[in-house]
């Protein structure tokens, strides 16, 4: 049944932001962890760990996000688990935003010069000081910028969790076109909250850049 | 016992050989000047001092310790051996201070107060109080040397390595540099430096050792030394870097 777009639908798309900012967020933190483990593992000494790194890095980056979310929301259930949403978006989207953050991460330690880590263990500092002291506070201002263009690209790509069920900014567009028939404008307003969402990270973003510059 | 002694030390590049056999030792107080044409091991040589670079055969030893031993600490052993780069590699995004007192605060839990007081009198040293709040992008090549020096003082190192630390820097800004090793030398520091300066390693050296190919292939006194050389190698050496 078409009806009339109206101010009720406009905020019914605010509302399914919020999944599309929950989604984010769990993607960002578990990414996140994900991340600083395969950047880790990527720059560590043993040549083993760095493989590891690099073997994941290879898998993930082969294959699509949409594949992970199918193979945990409906691959278990051939075994009779059932796994929530949640747990299948929050696992996927961990071991996508891993990848891409660890990569993104492992440039930017590896930015900083060799001469680096080689004065700081000359004054005695084992390898994980030497990380934090020296290598970690010197690459940090080199990651934010791609670490929130990521982040950009995250918010956008959590649409793809519509596929196992959530309703989220891209879905509920899909839904009040649906039944309004109104696609140019319906679209437009998802598009311009998703504009909303990203303009201000990217404005934060320049701001820390220089504000870390100031304080080097 | 000596304070460093390399033993029949061996290092390869892949299949090329730097170090080909080199036996030195070092005692304390005593002030070494490597020479030697670049690719002549000499910088490798120093590395290996500290354990930097990794030898694939022979010993090295400071203090008793067997640095290319893998049970040694090496973070350990680096405390008593300080080193100072060519291109300085001070901690860009840390002050002059911070720069000086971040190891013995992580190292040697030195307490922030007391750190602070360790980088004056360590600068007082180079000459750099005034610099203290500084950070390494406003100094000049030369004070960046001389606070890299201070750094390594701050530990209080047994033995310094200098490698080639005057090499990157303006003329006109070399002798604020070596005068700081003047003044170490004459305090008594032991040092090993790896230099290009000749006329200094006679000023200020004991002994002076001429590397070519990967070997020790002249050493001695560092006036008769470099005055009378009794290679042709060496005598080609010097005519090449005194004209």
């Amino acid at each position: 049944m078409i009806r009339e777009l109206s101010f009720i639908d406009v905020l019914y798309l605010i509302a399914a932001t919020r999944w599309t900012l929950a989604l984010t967020a769990i993607a960002f933190a578990g990414g996140g962890l994900v991340g600083l483990a395969v950047a880790l593992l990527r720059v560590s000494g043993l040549a083993p760990l760095r493989w590891l790194g690099g073997l994941y890095v290879l898998v993930v980056q082969g294959t699509p996000l949409l594949a992970w979310l199918f193979v945990f929301f409906f691959g278990f259930s051939i075994f009779g688990i059932t796994v929530s949403p949640w747990i299948a978006a929050a696992a996927s989207y961990s071991i996508y935003a891993g990848a891409f953050l660890g990569e993104i991460w492992r440039g930017c330690l590896q930015a900083i010069p060799r001469t680096q880590w080689e004065a700081g263990a000359s004054l005695g500092l084992g390898f994980t000081q030497q990380l934090r002291y020296i290598i970690v506070p010197q690459a940090l201002r080199l990651a934010i910028p791609p670490t929130v263009g990521f982040l950009v690209q995250l918010i956008k790509n959590t649409s793809l969790a519509a596929v196992i069920g959530f309703i989220e900014l891209t879905r509920e567009g899909q839904l009040t076109t649906a039944t309004t028939f109104r696609p140019f404008t319906v679209y437009l307003i998802v598009a311009a909250i998703y504009f909303a969402l990203c303009f201000p990270l990217t404005q934060v973003s320049r701001r820390l850049e220089r504000r870390l510059h100031v304080a080097r | 016992m000596s304070l460093v002694e390399l033993l029949d030390v061996v290092k390869r590049y892949g299949r090329h050989t730097v170090l080909n056999g080199v036996s030195l030792s070092v005692e304390k107080g005593e002030i070494i000047a490597i020479i030697g044409r670049s690719g002549s091991g000499k910088s490798t040589l120093l590395r290996c001092v500290n354990g930097l670079e990794p030898i694939h055969g022979g010993t090295v030893s400071f203090d008793g310790t067997v640095v290319n031993d893998p049970a040694t600490d090496l973070r350990k052993l680096r405390q008593h051996v300080g080193i100072v780069f060519q291109s300085f590699n001070l901690f860009p995004h840390l002050s002059v201070e911070k720069n000086i007192t971040l190891a013995p605060k992580v190292v040697k839990r030195v307490p922030p107060a007391e750190a602070r007081q360790l980088a004056e009198a360590v600068l007082r040293k180079v000459g750099l109080a005034e610099k203290i709040d500084a950070y390494p992008d406003q100094l000049s090549g030369g004070q960046q040397q001389r606070v890299a020096i201070a750094r390594s003082l701050a530990m209080s190192p047994q033995v310094m390595l200098f490698d080639e630390i005057t090499s990157a820097l303006d003329p006109e800004l070399v002798g604020e540099v070596l005068k700081v090793l003047e003044e170490m030398a004459r305090d008594g520091m032991t040092m090993m430096l790896v230099t290009h300066e000749i006329g200094f390693a006679r000023k200020v050296a004991d002994r002076v050792v001429f590397m070519h190919e990967g070997r020790i292939w002249e050493e001695g006194p560092a006036a008769a030394t470099l005055a009378q050389p009794r290679t042709p190698e060496l005598e080609t050496f010097l005519n090449a870097v005194l004209h």
